[in-house]
């Protein structure tokens, strides 16, 4: 007869392979969502309305809390670097310093975080609605693929937006290290920019466009996925909101280094 | 648990004990039922339909009563292909829909119109937009022609001037009205009413209805009626559109036992209690029945 310790460790057992079996189909049922999303993006019919429509949430609505973080990010950025680069006399080198910073990492990162923020969980609370009050069953009982008129157009939009808001963030960003050099650091006008030029390789731009690319398909395919898995009411659509907020934001983070990684050592830093 | 995720991309799990048919072309024999259950099984954590079967004739109806939790919404998630079942067959208009994908499953549903229980209207779309949803996705529809059948629509269900209000701006009642006026518009052969008049106060309730009953006598819709509201119920299954000085009205037969067309069925726990007449359930001796009645 086994022990209370082995029923213990059995019944422990038990729940783990049961957790991993729904981590497992939760990541099938996410790959399937997304792969589903982008084929419909390429294939007929398209929503172009729903496109333009989501464009104008995840780019235009966005722009105000973009331009605003990466201003401020540039300028503490330039402050920041000052500091510590004027313990080596190297005070000219802050425009390098930002603009490197703000086109590969920053820029990019921030954005993201942002947008997920705003939009991601918009679309996690939106989608999660819809399940909810049964609209999306409507929408497949009028003969509509959800997949196509939902998901296709957010991932889209994502797409679209993100690296173009991305480019935003990092020339507002660099502007902003300008102000902060010419009237804080007294480093002149043409020298700064002089060194943002010279900063700038093909390297840079590679990375600083992949990234939001990346980073805009994993906030708008999380979003999506959370709102379509809500279940258990209003309740559950809160649950779905926080969740998409939390995965997209750690999935961003933790791509980013891969991302970075893998670039690093397909094109060195010469 | 991912129940929708899972049903959008069509990964239900299909059926395994009954091997699969090949997608019917949907022709049905014109004596064969519009509607046929036979022995149909469904469980998520616990056991949901256990083994339900009938028919439903071409312009009748069937009203499906049953406490909260024993089945009745299900039954019509699974006319629709919202899910699939886990054993037995479904057959709508001669199409085997538990084997359907997604895809083939849009001609079955272009037949059917589907009042849902809160109206599941598009909250982002005008009243207009919403009835004429289905006409716009069809693509084979001119505008002029889509506003004029959803203005129709709209007059039919005593809400024409809703056309450009949001959803948001109705009330509970008015929106099931344009939900019924949604299920219309592609003029179905069968219409699934999901309680449609849970939480509604007793005139619109009558108002809802006799809508039902409109659509059945004037247009012959076959129609499933789902609720737990007994009086609803009756009224459905006891009034007819009579012709009054060149104008339709309803009216109620006082004498249940007078009653055809209107076939009642009692779920309990995902099994068919009673399946008959609303007459032979009024004098039914089955204590449930009897409960459940009371």
């Amino acid at each position: 007869m086994a022990s209370r310790t082995q029923l213990l460790i059995l019944s422990l057992g038990r729940r783990f392979s049961q957790q991993v079996k729904e981590s497992v189909l939760a990541l099938q049922d996410y790959v399937v969502l997304t792969a589903r999303g982008l084929a419909a993006l390429v294939t007929p019919p398209n929503y172009r309305r729903e496109l333009v429509t989501q464009m104008d949430s995840i780019g235009v609505q966005s722009l105000s809390i973009v331009v605003l973080t990466g201003m401020f990010t540039g300028m503490v950025l330039a402050l920041q670097s000052a500091a510590s680069l004027d313990a080596f006399g190297a005070r000219p080198y802050v425009g390098r310093l930002v603009c490197i910073s703000m086109v590969r990492e920053l820029g990019p990162v921030l954005t993201a975080l942002m947008v997920t923020g705003r939009v991601g969980s918009g679309m996690a609370a939106e989608l999660g609605s819809m399940v909810v009050t049964q609209q999306i069953d409507a929408l497949r009982v009028l003969g509509s693929d959800p997949v196509r008129k939902l998901v296709a157009p957010r991932l889209g939009a994502a797409l679209i937006m993100v690296p173009l808001l991305t480019v935003i963030s990092d020339t507002v960003g660099i502007f902003g290290g300008s102000l902060i050099s010419i009237f804080n650091l007294k480093l002149s006008w043409e020298f700064y920019w002089r060194s943002v030029g010279n900063a700038m390789v093909i390297n840079d731009l590679l990375m600083g466009f992949l990234k939001p690319l990346v980073f805009g398909l994993i906030l708008s395919s999380v979003g999506c996925y959370m709102g379509l898995n809500t279940t258990g009411g209003t309740q559950g659509v809160g649950l779905s909101t926080t969740r998409s907020v939390v995965v997209a934001s750690v999935t961003i983070l933790s791509s980013d280094f891969f991302i970075t990684k893998v670039l690093l050592i397909l094109f060195p830093v010469v | 648990m991912r129940e929708t995720i899972r049903a959008v991309l069509g990964l239900t799990p299909r059926p395994v004990a009954i091997p699969p048919e090949p997608p019917s072309p949907g022709l049905r024999d014109p004596d064969e039922p519009i509607i046929s259950f036979r022995d149909v099984h469904l469980a998520f954590d616990r056991p949901i339909l256990q083994g339900v079967s009938f028919d439903l004739a071409p312009g009748t109806t069937k009203v499906i009563l049953g406490g909260s939790g024993s089945g009745k919404t299900t039954i019509l998630r699974l006319i629709l292909g919202l899910l699939k079942p886990e054993g037995g067959s479904i057959r709508v208009d001669g199409a085997d829909v538990g084997h359907l994908g997604e895809e083939d499953m849009r001609p079955v549903r272009l037949k059917i119109g589907m009042v849902f229980q809160e109206g599941a209207l598009f909250d982002s779309l005008t009243v207009g937009e919403n009835v004429g949803y289905r006409l716009v996705e069809d693509g084979n529809v001119s505008e002029a022609e889509i506003e004029a059948r959803v203005r129709e629509m709209l007059g039919f269900v005593g809400l024409e001037t809703f056309y450009g209000r949001m959803p948001s701006e109705l009330s509970g009642g008015q929106r099931r009205r344009v939900a019924f006026a949604r299920a219309l518009v592609a003029r179905p052969q069968i219409m699934l009413y999901d309680e449609p008049t849970t939480g509604l106060d007793p005139i619109t309730c009558r108002t809802i209805t006799d809508l039902i009953v409109k659509v059945r006598d004037l247009d012959g819709v076959t129609s499933i009626l789902v609720t737990h509201q007994l009086r609803d119920a009756f009224n459905v299954a006891r009034t007819f559109m009579a012709r009054e000085n060149g104008e339709f009205t309803p009216k109620a037969v006082e004498d249940l036992s007078m009653l055809e067309g209107t076939e009642f069925m009692m779920l309990r726990q995902g099994v068919v209690e009673f399946k008959g007449t609303p007459h032979e359930l009024q004098t039914s001796e089955d204590p449930y029945i009897k409960e459940f009645l009371s």
